[in-house]
């Protein structure tokens, strides 16, 4: 083989080469995007979602509306997933947008075997991220690319890339806010409500206002539309 | 002993029957081999030491130091560019300086082509990376342009190595007398 022949072939390989670097920033950007993983889908889909809403703490919308939308969830928990992409979108578009009501979501973890730990370092994740005003953005970018329960997805790298997705601008002050104590009393607080309230699991949805109170337990969105009629 | 005599009575010996061209094209300048396959062999156990250390400490949920401060490390750790297809980066990085030592020890044309196409790769998707932190994640971790700047040395010296010699030691095409095995 003559020094051509073996130019020929180097050319070639290092087209080849080329070829292979392409192929692997594919991967990289393209991602599985099956869910629990942290090439995250619907990044875009959530921003829109929220787009000009007020976020107060867990609340969205106007935390003084008559009526109030009270979630209480576990992100890890699929028929939450449901309620969050079948219902919310509505609830969000319809209701919360208008000024009818406000909607907070409260973390109450309940899968898993205590000390329930990834649903509890979700729900904290999610508490740190609206400290900086992200908190629902988190929760729904979440659900939008949640994993099957209890296996381990919830690691740090995939809460971090659900801020990133989120919006939370200081990902070093999150992870800082997410170890705070005051969490911990937030979720014994909620949980106590839940216990008082006699809710039988997530998720489940309390409207409140003038009229009174009502209690859902994974409601359509007619359900909850009605249940804010019947309390306005 | 093969010779001839020139202007009188010195014996001046055979220069080697089959030399090399690039080297003589390339001029003095030109690194022996065996110098490129040494530099080459040290900069991919570099590599794999440095690529070792980011896969050993995020194997156990860690993030690498940064030993300049900040929290750029933790966020290349963290980020989803971390892994490809599921497989830690750092983990393919060490695959990648392993063969890239291994190429530097072997010698001939398919060590030097496979080197040349090893670096390639390495140096492309660690110039990706690189990208990826300045623009896209805002994170710069010092081991990840530790490890990006000696892809970048070894794509240099196995270019130098390919170019400059490859088909060195072809029957007919010359061979070359500085080549040796690191």
């Amino acid at each position: 083989m003559d020094r051509q022949r073996l130019t020929q072939i180097a050319s070639g390989v290092v087209f080849l080469a080329l070829c292979a670097v392409a192929v692997l920033i594919v991967v990289s950007q393209a991602g599985g995007g099956s869910g629990g993983d942290t090439d995250l889908e619907d990044v875009g889909l959530v921003r829109d979602q929220l787009k000009r809403i007020q976020q107060r703490g867990t609340v969205l919308g106007d935390p003084h509306a008559d009526v109030k939308v009270i979630e209480y969830a576990d992100l890890q928990w699929p028929i939450c997933h449901d309620l969050s992409v079948d219902v919310a979108p509505d609830l969000i578009s319809q209701v919360v947008r208008t000024g009818v009501a406000s909607y907070d979501l409260r973390q109450w973890p309940v899968i898993g075997d205590p000390p329930l730990e990834q649903s509890t370092d979700a729900a904290k994740a999610a508490l740190a991220a609206s400290q900086q005003g992200r908190y629902w953005n988190y929760v729904e970018l979440f659900y939008r690319n949640q994993g099957t329960e209890e296996s381990g997805y919830v690691t740090r790298a995939f809460m971090t890339a659900i801020a990133r997705g989120a919006g939370v601008k200081d990902i070093a002050q999150w992870n800082r806010d997410r170890q705070l104590d005051r969490w911990d009393a937030e979720l014994a607080r909620t949980a106590s409500e839940a216990d008082s309230l006699d809710l039988g699991g997530t998720p489940s949805v309390v409207v409140e206002g003038p009229g009174g109170q009502r209690v859902l337990t994974a409601p359509e969105f007619d359900d909850i539309e009605n249940a804010i009629q019947e309390v306005s | 002993m093969n010779g001839h005599r020139a202007r009188g009575a010195r014996i001046v010996p055979d220069p080697p029957p089959i030399r090399t061209k690039l080297p003589a094209r390339y001029g003095p300048v030109m690194p022996s081999e065996r110098a490129v396959r040494t530099v080459a062999a040290l900069l991919a156990l570099a590599g794999t030491g440095v690529a070792t250390y980011i896969a050993v400490v995020e194997a156990g949920g860690g993030a690498p130091q940064c030993l300049a401060g900040g929290h750029g490390c933790q966020v290349a750790a963290d980020s989803s560019y971390s892994h490809l297809a599921g497989v830690n980066v750092a983990v393919l990085g060490i695959a990648g300086y392993a063969l890239l030592l291994l190429c530097a020890l072997a010698g001939g044309d398919v060590a030097r082509v496979a080197g040349m196409a090893i670096a390639i790769v390495g140096f492309g998707y660690s110039a990706y990376l690189t990208y990826v932190e300045l623009f896209v994640i805002d994170a710069i971790c010092e081991w990840c342009v530790a490890s990006g700047a000696l892809m970048t040395l070894l794509l240099v010296a196995n270019l130098v190595r390919a170019f400059g010699y490859l088909g060195a030691g072809l029957v007919g095409a010359g061979h070359d007398p500085t080549a040796g095995h690191a």
